[in-house]
């Protein structure tokens, strides 16, 4: 019979990989179609909890509203970013620019600079203390499961990563837009020959990856009750790394490595203190790039 | 002769700071099979590639059924009818066959998958299978097939017998001839000039960025310099 604090731990550690894994699916989704790391979906993440809460301390509408407006928002942050710093630098569209180290390393930094400039700004209008989300938008009532006491936003982070991930593989195999989706990220060039305007397929990938990182950062605004214009930088990390571990361009290795760390991370806390947890997230990422260096789903998956 | 399809008057492709193509004239009429000949580097990809608007012209015209098209985007260009199967194919290989085929058509539809599948065998059979498992030659049928999905009325094709069996290319070029048949003009780029000679109608030889030699296909196979630089002679 298994203790049921581990298993308690485990539960805890499923919700937190869950979350994870949506911010790592938006972030997997856009480096398999530009192969850029996109430093400013933290920040996307921070917009979507703050347009619910700007939301929620307006109007006090329905939780599905605030959700929508998330997802708005999002979706609104993904174009803006992808004009602002990924635009620019991708003067020619033939696959060895658009992937060369080149693209690559000034996006790295022009998204850097993005993410920063909207942090600093969220400060400067909301201050940069927690602003606590009202209590009855708080998505933590208790639910006993057998020994173990889960919330109820633990099954909504699982129910909603669960439909993105169904959603996403739906919109990437059936749909024009996935599909054209898809050849981008496989042969920019071939994707011109058959009439695809690679312009307007890399801002979908902004704009859908985005709304994904908006709904990853309100729903986990609404379960731990904060919100605070830094809030992104951690999970963003996290994310990160989970991509790194899944192999850069797998979006299923990327949520089986989210889900993986957010396990190894509750369960650590049984043998160090909570402060030290973040060291799993860091020794995955050094283990994985010394010894997987394809990332431990790399390689054999298709890319996107 | 009828109308042309494609007129290309005096263009000029610049890379930077170099020119590659100085002013190139050409026309395909409609129906005919016209082939563009030359050894490597002579800038007949970047002539294929200035006309689908993957490249830029610097200057000169394009005109595809008497609308110019110069420094048109290039899916605007393929939306008008104006198909290419490019240099390296180009396909998307971790995407199966059908995938392929399906992007081929765009907003046009599936409606010729049936009549693709009938005038490529193979593929029906690889229809599920990653497109980077296919053969060499069934990788540039499913290249021409996946060109052919919108109905062109203009299709280019870019060296399609390269790294291909004797064989296979013999299939490929009757292929080219059933395509024509049915109605496709095709601009063809070929260092094979014997197979190219043998499908087209008028062919060009490019040298350098520039066409040195054009004419009826007849009369250039018979012509001692072809004969001697593409046919078998000694190479240069």
């Amino acid at each position: 019979m298994i203790d049921p604090y581990y298993l308690q731990q485990l539960a805890i550690g499923l919700s937190l990989g869950m979350t994870y894994a949506l911010m790592a699916i938006g972030f997997t989704l856009i480096f398999g179609v530009l192969n850029v790391v996109n430093f400013a979906h933290g920040e996307v993440y921070t917009l979507g909890a703050f347009a619910g809460l700007v939301l929620i301390s307006a109007t006090a509408p329905p939780v599905f509203a605030v959700i929508f407006a998330a997802l708005a928002i999002g979706a609104l942050a993904g174009f803006s970013l992808e004009r602002v710093a990924f635009k620019p630098f991708r003067r020619f569209t033939d696959e060895a620019s658009l992937k060369s180290r080149a693209m690559r390393e000034s996006t790295l930094l022009s998204s850097l600079a993005v993410s920063i400039v909207v942090r600093e700004a969220l400060e400067i209008v909301f201050g940069s203390q927690m602003r606590s989300v009202p209590f009855e938008y708080l998505i933590n009532t208790p639910v006993r499961v057998g020994p173990v006491i889960l919330v109820t936003g633990d099954f909504i982070i699982f129910g909603v990563a669960a439909a993105m991930l169904a959603g996403l593989q739906y919109l990437l195999t059936r749909t024009r837009i996935g599909l054209s989706i898809r050849a981008v990220s496989n042969n920019p060039l071939g994707a011109k020959y058959v009439g695809i305007d690679t312009d307007r397929t890399i801002i979908m990938t902004f704009v859908v990856g985005s709304m994904m990182g908006a709904a990853a950062g309100i729903l986990t605004g609404l379960y731990y009750g904060a919100i605070f214009p830094a809030m992104g930088f951690v999970p963003g990390i996290k994310a990160f790394v989970a991509m790194v571990m899944g192999g850069l361009s797998s979006i299923p290795g990327a949520v089986i490595c989210a889900l993986i760390l957010g396990i190894s991370e509750s369960m650590a806390t049984t043998f160090v203190s909570s402060g030290w947890s973040d060291m799993v997230a860091y020794g995955f990422l050094i283990l994985t790039l010394i010894f997987f260096p394809n990332g431990l789903f790399g390689a054999r998956r298709e890319r996107v | 002769m009828s109308a042309p399809v494609l007129t290309i008057e005096n263009l000029h492709v610049t890379m930077g700071p170099q020119e590659i193509l100085h002013g190139i004239d050409l026309t395909v009429a409609e129906g005919a099979i016209v082939a563009v000949l030359g050894s490597n580097g002579v800038g007949k990809t970047t002539l294929m590639r200035a006309v689908s608007g993957v490249y830029r012209a610097s200057r000169g015209g394009i005109a595809f059924r008497g609308q110019p098209i110069a420094n048109l985007p290039a899916h605007r260009i393929v939306k008008l009818g104006l198909s290419q199967a490019p240099e390296g194919r180009q396909i998307f290989s971790n995407m199966s066959v059908r995938e392929n085929l399906v992007l081929g058509g765009g907003d046009v539809g599936l409606g010729e998958l049936d009549r693709m599948l009938d005038m490529f065998p193979v593929l029906r059979e690889r229809l599920r299978q990653n497109a980077g498992s296919l053969s060499g030659g069934e990788q540039q049928m499913l290249c021409i097939a996946r060109a052919l999905m919108r109905r062109p009325a203009l299709l280019l094709l870019d060296e399609p017998s390269l790294g291909l069996a004797p064989m296979v290319v013999a299939q490929i070029f009757n292929l080219v001839q059933r395509i024509r048949d049915e109605g496709v003009s095709i601009l063809l780029v070929e260092q094979n000039a014997r197979a190219a000679l043998r499908v087209a109608d008028h062919a060009a030889v490019m040298e350098d960025g520039r066409i040195v030699l054009a004419g009826p296909a007849a009369q250039l196979r018979d012509d001692p310099r072809i004969a001697e630089a593409y046919l078998g002679g000694h190479t240069h």
